[in-house]
């Protein structure tokens, strides 16, 4: 017997990838993605009773992970204040994977995510990359369709300055 | 009549409603310069999405499968520092097979409309997107867009498979024709350069072509008639 917690646990399993792809696209780095992935699932594991059948398990699984990511920056910021900075060489190595990481995390686009202020890049992840419709995005992120809109606009507006025209 | 970006960017979103739509498409057809704004935001969008959809074959690190599996009596709480400290080796990224992250992925029907290039099925991982129409049509000698066309071949199983890389993600892969769809049977990353080599020439993907090729790849002609008759 497959209790209603269980299919969501797994349910939660088989959303591993793309809370992976969103949390890159949120931060910019793959680390940083996969720690915030690691909060989230333990965020929603403990409370998989607060999860509503019959609404979107990828939306809540957004709003945990964008939440854990601005709990994250916020305390880093507080952290860097106290602290010199002791992580750039943290992710320096020969391993090939790690390197692999470094590529990917110079790609223009992902250079230029990283540059977006932080309300622009989450309306581009949820739209642009995980493909939500507008209203599932505000409900996402808490703010009115209008406001989802028009931080979706700016923020594609300064990619396309960013990046050009690729054809 | 004027049409706003606002409203450009909707329509590619797919949020217009049908009459919205109809207009804009009735605009598109005598307006040169609006065709060429909205493919440029389509290019954008396309551009973007691409760039993260590596995540969805990459294998899954340990520590997220054990995470996920983790009975909820042993979740706990930890804090971003504690965790930073325990990260897990890069090692162990690569250490895993590629065929747990698509098992992991079976059961992902939720992908939605603007479909990226990869997506999870029963049926494994699917080409879908502008990959799934370049695998379709383009051949290894046309310009390559978002997807760049290595080696056809036809494999012992009497399929014919395909190589390709996306060109605007670090992203390089083997594809096989299968009941009307390409199955994606490799994904690989590849350097993010300016000046890529062929898909062939990731070396993972030489060994799977290798393993799977029946006879020699196929030449111009060749992958030209293959694809006129739909890869059957």
């Amino acid at each position: 017997m497959t209790s209603a917690a269980d299919q969501t646990r797994s349910d939660i399993a088989a959303m591993l990838p793309r809370l992976r792809r969103f949390a890159r696209a949120l931060t910019g780095q793959v680390a940083d993605a996969d720690d915030i992935v690691q909060v989230t699932l333990e965020r929603a594991l403990t409370r998989l009773d607060q999860f509503q059948a019959g609404t979107r398990l990828d939306s809540w699984l957004f709003r945990i992970a964008r939440n854990a990511w601005i709990d994250e920056a916020r305390s880093r910021t507080r952290r860097d204040k106290v602290f010199a900075p002791a992580e750039a060489g943290e992710r320096v190595g020969s391993d090939g994977v790690t390197e692999m990481h470094t590529k990917l995390e110079a790609d223009e686009v992902w250079a230029a995510m990283r540059k977006l202020p932080e309300e622009q890049r989450e309306a581009v992840a949820l739209v642009c990359v995980e493909g939500l419709a507008y209203r599932e995005a505000a409900e996402t992120l808490g703010v009115p369709i209008g406001t989802l809109t028009s931080r979706l606009a700016r923020g594609r507006e300064a990619l396309q300055v960013m990046l050009g025209d690729a054809r | 009549m004027s049409i706003d970006d606002d409203k450009l960017i909707a329509f590619i979103d797919g949020e217009l409603s049908l009459v919205e739509q109809a207009e804009i498409e009735a605009a598109l057809a005598q307006d040169e310069s609006l065709r060429e704004k909205i493919a440029a935001h389509k290019r954008l969008r396309t551009r973007i999405s691409a760039a993260f959809d590596g995540a969805l074959a990459e294998p899954l690190p340990k520590a997220l499968r054990d995470a996920a599996l983790a009975k909820p009596h042993q979740a706990e709480i930890v804090n971003f520092a504690t965790r930073r400290a325990a990260r897990w080796s890069a090692r162990e990224w690569g250490a895993m097979a590629a065929s747990v992250a698509a098992g992991l992925l079976i059961g992902v029907g939720v992908m939605r409309s603007q479909p990226p290039m990869l997506s999870a099925t029963d049926d494994g991982l699917l080409a879908r997107g502008a990959l799934a129409r370049a695998l379709d049509i383009q051949l290894a000698s046309d310009n390559a867009e978002a997807v760049r066309i290595g080696l056809s071949f036809r494999a012992r199983d009497g399929r014919y498979c395909r190589t390709f890389e996306l060109t605007r993600a670090t992203t390089a892969g083997l594809a096989c024709r299968e009941d009307n769809a390409w199955q994606v049977a490799l994904t690989t990353m590849v350097p993010a350069s300016g000046n890529m080599r062929m898909a062939a020439a990731s070396a993972e993907i030489v060994t799977a072509v290798e393993e799977m090729i029946e006879g020699e790849p196929l030449d111009a002609p060749g992958e030209a008639q293959a694809r006129d008759a739909g890869w059957q």
